[in-house]
């Protein structure tokens, strides 16, 4: 039996879809697998604020307490380039919605007076909280830095952005979130 | 100045590399020595200028010559000679030139050691390699360039390589053993090219293809174990193995490598097969260009990943071509070189190769399909997936007891027609069998696939020892293929076994400790004694001391540690490891402070065992690449007289 021709067409076409099927992965970032996070609540943190509170006390956030609000939580770092990139846009996004939403950064393994620093001279518009030993970080299943989650008003991860947010992303997804009931 | 030398360098083995594949295959087909002598003295210049490449980039790194873009990457004036020199390899571009240092070094040994043949066969397979170092010259010449200048002024300082790969003395040697696996598979395949390209295959062409496989595959074995090592000592998540897509595209050729190994025993026994265990050669380095594919593409998700780079098409075309050129040459050649034996019945120990090959390639399809899965299914459906341990736990379970089975019942078995004197030589390792699994039933081990195991383990480790027996009777240097290969059997028993034991029976969880209070774990009792701090040129270490007791006695003092580097955000771990025969006590720090730390403790059965058996296999390859005194008088005996002369 002849099994030249056979093993040259099957082979061949094996090749085909395999390259084809790699090729396929040049135009994705491996590291973009939707996060298990999403449609379950958020977990829970409270955390200490660099900035102090209006009557100059000290800040503490507990997420939980934020229901009936949408809430973005940025994970950053000072030592992360894209999080230098996006925090523009988060400031924009922040102002945009004022108060209707609460916007949180959390720094990630990170020093204090680096964060003060950083924060001085790219602006600040929401309170920085300080995520001591990556706890919040670990609950939320961050990866690395930017990440940022969107929650909702009953406090249900609706969304997580890897890498630098796109404005008209995040404020179209904000603006719907609004118009859901508590 | 030294970009400029290390330019030239590759430059000049890029010339030589396409000359020598284009003179090398014209002297095949003309059949002409003096081609086939010009095609080695091009082979031997190939290798000589890739070698100066390399050595240029090495005293470009030593001497801190941030003018090279590449030193300016990955070099620091604060990390310590032996990590600036393995730096070589920390990095994309870098990693890319020491693989044609390797290729160079494996062309320039086997041209040396073939010097006394001009046969054309030999040209064909120097002009593959040479075809194969091109291609490798012409990605350093273009996107993969480690020599450019730095554009901008030149720094003083760079940042070092990544914190990972400084974290361990481990990653020195690691990435060395398994590039000399991958790159090593290119001088089989050159020789499998060959036997294709002249449709002939003889007993000593088979032989030197065999010795060619086994040398990357032992380095091969190696460099999985040492890295599975490194995973378990520098990671702390107290496992070994995460079926991560870059393990298991070491592991791929591995598996391939395995089979062809052992089918290429059967040619020499009875003339068949021979396509089949050249299309294996062939698949097991096609799998090695895959893995490379995979660490430097960007399109797989994993922990060995460099960044992003630009390097994936040109390497996925490269991939496209040498799979076109594989498929088509076998192909054309396949039905010549089978025709070439004296075919013969299949029976017994033939039948368990021949299922030895089945579970061998079903286990590559298996963690290949698994790897693949991800981008296939986002390709088609557009969802992102990753494939977990529960897969390959459910896939990989039964066909590894399988192939321990066999391990122990094909051995056993004679070539030719089973006799009943030879099918009772089966009860005694079969009593080994029940005993190592009541054995394990002793010590809670009450779960089938584990069971299974230790039963068919003992089976074989009885086999085993009776070959090992059998073959050093006649005489360790005339049998130096047949020890080596059961020694080779030996550790991978010893392997599997420790795989079988830890993965199912590894107990841990997650505790703080309060300084001076005692916690029991595992019969253990821990105490957190103190935190000492230590600075070190490239990092900050935190240490925990944790005193550990069994019986009230203190046996140890274990210190896991966390390090700090300043280029990296989040500190990477150290754990501390208390090994005994019967299982490892490990500690991996989650949080430190002067009072209270989190660790996550482990207890895994028979760890120790995995690492021992990898140092067996590695000497099992050793002793059966040691030419065997008097093996032509063994081979014209018939397999009855010698029963399993020459396994591997």
């Amino acid at each position: 039996m002849k099994r030249g021709p056979m093993i040259l067409l099957g082979g061949l076409s094996v090749v085909a879809v395999l390259v084809a099927v790699l090729a396929s992965g040049f135009q994705h970032d491996p590291h973009e697998i939707a996060s298990p996070m999403i449609g379950k609540p958020a977990p829970d943190f409270t955390l200490k604020a660099i900035e102090p509170a209006a009557d100059g006390s000290e800040q503490i956030v507990k997420l939980s307490l934020q229901k009936g609000h949408p809430v973005v939580v940025n994970f950053w770092a000072t030592w992360c380039i894209p999080c230098q990139q996006e925090h523009s846009t988060l400031l924009a996004i922040s102002r945009e919605f004022g108060g209707a939403v609460h916007f949180f950064g959390l720094v990630y393994q990170d020093k204090p007076e680096a964060i003060d620093a950083w924060l001085n001279s790219r602006g600040r518009a929401y309170p920085t909280l300080i995520d001591v030993g990556s706890q919040a970080a670990i609950a939320f299943g961050v990866y690395g830095v930017p990440e940022t989650f969107v929650i909702d008003k009953k406090g249900v991860i609706r969304q997580k952005f890897t890498g630098g947010v796109d404005y008209d992303e995040v404020s179209a997804l904000l603006a719907g979130l609004l118009k859901e009931g508590t | 100045m030294l970009g400029y030398l290390g330019m030239g360098c590759v430059l000049a083995a890029l010339v030589f590399a396409a000359a020598g594949s284009i003179v090398g295959f014209t002297a095949g087909r003309r059949e002409s020595p003096e081609g086939v002598k010009w095609t080695r003295w091009l082979g031997l210049a190939f290798s000589a200028c890739m070698i100066g490449a390399t050595v240029a980039m090495e005293v470009a790194l030593l001497t801190h010559d941030f003018s090279v873009r590449y030193v300016a990457q990955v070099g620091s004036l604060s990390t310590p000679t032996y990590i600036t020199i393995v730096s070589l390899w920390s990095s994309l571009e870098g990693s890319i030139l020491f693989w044609g240092f390797v290729l160079a070094l494996y062309i320039s040994i086997s041209i040396w050691l073939t010097h006394d043949r001009s046969s054309p066969a030999l040209a064909d397979a120097i002009a593959t390699w040479l075809g194969v170092g091109a291609f490798f010259c012409f990605l350093m010449a273009g996107p993969a360039n480690p020599f450019l200048p730095l554009a901008s002024p030149v720094m003083s300082d760079g940042p070092g390589p990544n914190p990972l790969l400084q974290n361990h003395i481990l990653m020195v040697v690691h990435p060395p053993m398994l590039y000399l696996g991958y790159v090593g598979m290119t001088i089989p395949f050159g020789f499998a090219i060959s036997a294709l390209l002249r449709g002939s295959l003889g007993p000593a062409e088979l032989k030197e293809l065999r010795n060619a496989l086994m040398v990357p595959w032992g380095f091969l074995s190696i460099g999985i174990v040492l890295g599975a090592w490194w995973a378990y000592d520098v990671l702390g998540w107290g496992g070994y193995w995460a079926w991560d897509p870059v393990e298991n595209a070491s592991l791929l050729p591995w598996l391939t490598g395995t089979a062809a190994l052992h089918s290429a025993m059967l040619p020499g026994r009875r003339g068949t097969m021979k396509g089949w265990t050249t299309t294996l050669v062939l698949v097991s380095f096609l799998l090695t260009l895959l893995g490379t594919f995979m660490t430097r593409s960007g399109v797989f998700n994993s922990v060995h990943s460099f960044s992003q780079s630009d390097i994936g098409p040109t390497f996925l075309g490269f991939i496209a071509i040498t799979l076109v050129f594989s498929v088509v040459v076998v192909a054309m050649r396949i039905d010549r070189l089978e025709g070439e034996g004296e075919g013969g019945a299949i029976v017994s120990r033939e039948s368990a190769f021949l299922l030895n090959n089945l579970l061998f390639v079903g286990l590559t399809f298996t963690v290949f399909i698994g790897t693949t899965y991800p981008l296939l299914a986002e390709a088609i459906r557009g969802t992102k997936v990753s494939v977990g341990e529960p897969y390959y736990t459910q896939m990989a379970v039964p066909l590894g007891v399988g192939i321990l089975f066999l391990m122990g019942v094909g051995p056993a078995l004679p070539w030719g027609q089973p006799t009943p004197e030879r099918m009772r030589a089966l009860i005694p390792p079969a009593v080994v069998g029940v005993l190592a699994g009541a054995l394990g039933w002793a010590f809670e081990v009450r779960t089938v696939w584990p069971v299974l195991a230790l039963v068919c383990a003992g089976f074989a480790a009885c086999v085993t020892v009776m070959e090992l027996y059998g073959a050093f009777r006649i005489g360790f240097a005339r049998q130096t293929r047949r020890i080596g290969g059961y020694v080779v059997h030996a550790g991978i028993i010893m392997m599997l076994v420790a795989v079988a034991m830890s993965s199912a029976y590894r107990v841990d969880t997650e505790m703080h400790l309060k300084k001076g209070v005692t916690v029991p774990f595992q019969g253990y009792t821990l105490t957190y004694t103190g935190k000492q701090t230590i600075e070190e040129s490239n990092r900050t270490r935190q240490l925990a001391s944790v005193d550990v007791r069994k019986d009230g006695q203190v046996i140890t003092t274990l210190s896991p540690a966390l390090n700090n580097y300043p280029q990296m955000g989040a500190p990477i771990g150290t754990p501390a490891v208390y090994t005994t025969a019967g299982h490892d006590l490990y500690l991996s720090l989650m949080s430190i402070d002067s009072g209270e730390i989190g660790v996550h403790a482990f207890q895994t059965p028979l760890m120790v065992w995995l690492w021992l058996g990898g140092g067996v296999v590695a000497l099992g390859t050793l002793i059966s690449l040691v030419p065997a005194r008097g093996t032509v008088a063994v081979r014209s005996s018939t397999p009855a007289v010698v029963p399993g002369a020459a396994e591997a």
